[in-house]
């Protein structure tokens, strides 16, 4: 049963903007009359949202005082807890400022028009409040990274964050998002992001999931590309108890790339879930997808692309890898990789594998002095490093490199041979 | 400094070494020879201390410590190294990044302070004159795509860094060319000590040309059959195949009275 008040005790508190009333209530209504999505829907079948049916969620009124710490970013920093922005000193710049100011202001023609009709979309679409709005001008480059953070500090919350982000022709930017949350409290994010990339622009988009170990979050990333644009994502899952990301780019011009790199962890009983949807409308158009996946202890992962080379996108390259370690019995990484081909001339290539810590190299390494805990750590480095690449051309290595480093799986007490 | 008594290991129940004696002094040189598949790998495999292998019998003790219970790990802190007769590829660890992270968990373990990347590069510049590697060989992934000769003296490489106490070295000569076999002596001999021993496995009185041993042994069938002076390896090279016929011939007589 969907805690039907909540949701419509949340519609009810929105205001802003005016204009999207009439939208909100549809979105919501259509929300409420499928309902959260199960098992039973193919896309879904590895996860189970059943717990937040019994959690009290709520839309947090105002800020809680127990504010998270802000760390330093490297770069432009909007922060929003508990969907509520924090940092108001900062003046909305036309750059970068409130969705709900943008919208309100009858700009952002395109807003809303990307992402998908699913039920979770819909359910963001109708209660996401401020928002963020990142637009760069034609030929214009960010000389910053923008950091969005979105964290949740009260229990039960349930966020809804809401980012559109256009770059105009040939413009570039570097935009990082950070989710995250109070490890106390159980809570939901659900975020949705649209990006729409005209011809010749250049987005690096660094995702991150880090939320509690009791956290819900289940993200949408919907990006449109124009002729010759370039996006090049690195999404890492590196904490949250169940998280998914759905991923759509859809190369509408000819020429368009897309890299999308990912990274996940999923250890202790956590779920977390990759789903990657890529689609070549026009010709000539690149689409590599990386993804290097960790589980541990009961943790379970999922990797699921979809290439999508429709008719006329002749010339297409699509390619994807996929690869995965277990690290222990109970743990467990399910992939399905997928090429649906309609033109002609095209390059694809997937490879996915599901594999262990290569006992052999543990050895070589120890039997070089290194300990265990140390072997194991050079080589699950080694292993996401492959995802790595765009850090550095980001300038962004040193920010998460700490991070990750602290998120991967620890070395359990070896046994040794009497 | 290495001392094994009546050492008995199998695989999966299946016995391969079968009452293995041996012992080495500081300051000397062992070969051990034999045919392929007697058990020359799985011995060195054994003192370096990986997993998998049933010790049924027997004890090895090491600077006086009892060897087997130790992890590889703690091995290669008293100063015991191996280098593999297949050397192994760690794609995305860097040569330089395993070759510092090991000697400084040495150097940790020893007491000694860590030694920075500013003089470690200093360090390690000079034992890859001495093996004539390319400083590039650095930065690559561990053996990774290096041919069969350069794996071998990569491993000589990581010898010369960690300075072993005792160095195992498993048919390292075998795919090497010539000069790269003088190379690779010249590593060896560059370690050689009154404070440290080193055992060879080999298949080629050649090697033993450059590195002369003080005992030669020649393990056949589980067994050390024959051990002698540097004179052993000559007679092999000279009476050949026939007498490894006849060394195995003596194993599997052993073996097969061993057996009911
Ligand atoms: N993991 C294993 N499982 C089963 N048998 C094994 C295993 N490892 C080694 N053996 C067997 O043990 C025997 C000894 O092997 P080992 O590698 O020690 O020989 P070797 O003397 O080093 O030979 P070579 O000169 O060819 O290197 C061989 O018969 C080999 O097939
Ligand atoms: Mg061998």
């Amino acid at each position: 049963m969907i805690a039907l008040a909540a949701y419509r005790d949340a519609l009810s508190r929105i205001e802003a903007p005016p204009g999207l009333a009439a939208l909100r209530r549809t979105h919501l209504r259509k929300f409420l009359q499928a309902g959260l999505p199960d098992r039973q829907h193919e896309d879904w079948r590895y996860t189970s949202l059943a717990h937040l049916e019994h959690m009290p969620l709520h839309a947090p009124l105002a800020p809680t005082p127990a504010l998270l710490a802000l760390e330093a970013y490297p770069g432009e920093l909007r922060a929003w807890l508990d969907d509520r922005p924090v940092q108001q000193d900062v003046p909305p710049s036309a750059v970068l400022g409130a969705l709900a100011d943008v919208i309100g202001a009858g700009a952002l023609p395109a807003f809303g028009s990307l992402a998908p009709d699913s039920a979770l979309a819909r359910l963001n679409a109708a209660l996401w409040r401020e928002g963020a709005s990142l637009r760069v001008p034609a030929g214009e480059r960010l000389a910053r990274p923008v950091f969005l953070r979105f964290a949740a500090a009260a229990a039960d919350a349930m966020l809804h964050p809401r980012v559109f982000v256009h770059l105009a022709e040939g413009a570039e930017a570097i935009l990082v998002e950070h989710f995250l949350g109070d490890p106390g409290i159980a809570y939901w994010q659900n975020p949705v992001t649209e990006i729409a990339l005209e011809a010749g622009a250049r987005l690096t988009h660094l995702r991150l999931i880090e939320e509690g170990p009791l956290a819900t979050h289940t993200g949408l990333t919907a990006v449109r590309q124009e002729r010759d644009s370039r996006y090049q994502a690195l999404n890492l899952t590196l904490g949250g108890r169940v998280t998914r990301h759905e991923l759509g780019v859809t190369l509408a011009g000819p020429g368009a790339e897309a890299r999308l790199d990912g990274v996940f962890i999923a250890d202790a009983r956590n779920s977390a879930e990759q789903h990657v949807r890529v689609v070549h409308q026009a010709p000539h158009g690149t689409s590599r997808t990386l993804y290097r996946g960790l589980a541990d202890g009961r943790g379970r992962g999922v990797f699921d692309a979809r290439a999508e080379v429709q008719p006329h996108a002749d010339g297409s390259d699509a390619r994807q890898s996929s690869r995965n370690l277990l690290l222990s019995p109970q743990a467990e990484i399910d992939v399905k990789p997928q090429l649906v081909i309609h033109a002609d001339d095209i390059q694809c290539s997937h490879g996915a594998t599901v594999g262990s810590l290569d006992e052999d190299a543990l050895f070589y390494l120890r039997s070089r002095g290194i300990d265990t805990a140390g072997a194991r750590q050079l080589l699950l480095e080694a292993f996401v490093e492959e995802a790595l690449g765009l850090l550095d051309a980001a300038g962004l290595r040193g920010w998460l490199m700490p991070r990750l480093l602290a998120s991967l799986p620890r070395a359990r007490t070896v046994e040794v041979r009497p | 400094m290495l001392e094994i008594r009546n050492l008995h290991v199998s695989i999966a129940g299946k016995p391969i070494l079968k009452g293995i004696d041996l012992s080495l002094r500081p300051g000397e040189v062992h070969a051990i020879m034999g045919p392929n598949g007697s058990g020359k790998s799985t011995l060195a495999q054994v003192l370096a201390g990986r997993e998998g292998y049933e010790i049924s019998a027997g004890s090895v003790r090491y600077l006086g410590r009892d060897l087997l219970p130790l992890p590889p790990e703690e091995r290669a802190r008293a100063g015991l190294f191996l280098a593999f007769q297949y050397p192994l590829e760690i794609p995305g660890v860097a040569n330089a990044q395993l070759l510092r992270t090991a000697l400084n968990g040495q150097r940790r373990a020893r007491g000694e302070a860590e030694i920075d990347a500013f003089d470690f590069l200093e360090f390690v510049q000079d034992k890859l004159a001495l093996l004539g590697m390319d400083e590039s060989f650095l930065y690559r992934a561990v053996n990774e795509g290096f041919s069969g000769g350069e794996k071998k003296r990569n491993e000589i490489l990581q010898m010369a860094v960690l300075a072993p106490r005792l160095a195992i070295l498993d048919e390292t000569d075998s795919g090497l060319d010539i000069d790269a076999l003088h190379v690779v002596a010249r590593g060896v001999n560059s370690l050689r000590s009154n404070e440290r021993a080193i055992l060879l496995v080999t298949h080629y009185q050649r090697l033993l040309n450059f590195i002369e041993p003080d005992r030669v042994h020649v393990l056949a069938g589980g067994r050390i059959v024959r051990s002698g002076g540097p004179g052993l390896a000559l007679e092999l090279e000279a009476k050949g195949y026939a007498w490894l016929a006849d060394a195995q011939t003596v194993a599997q007589t052993v073996a097969e009275e061993a057996s009911p």
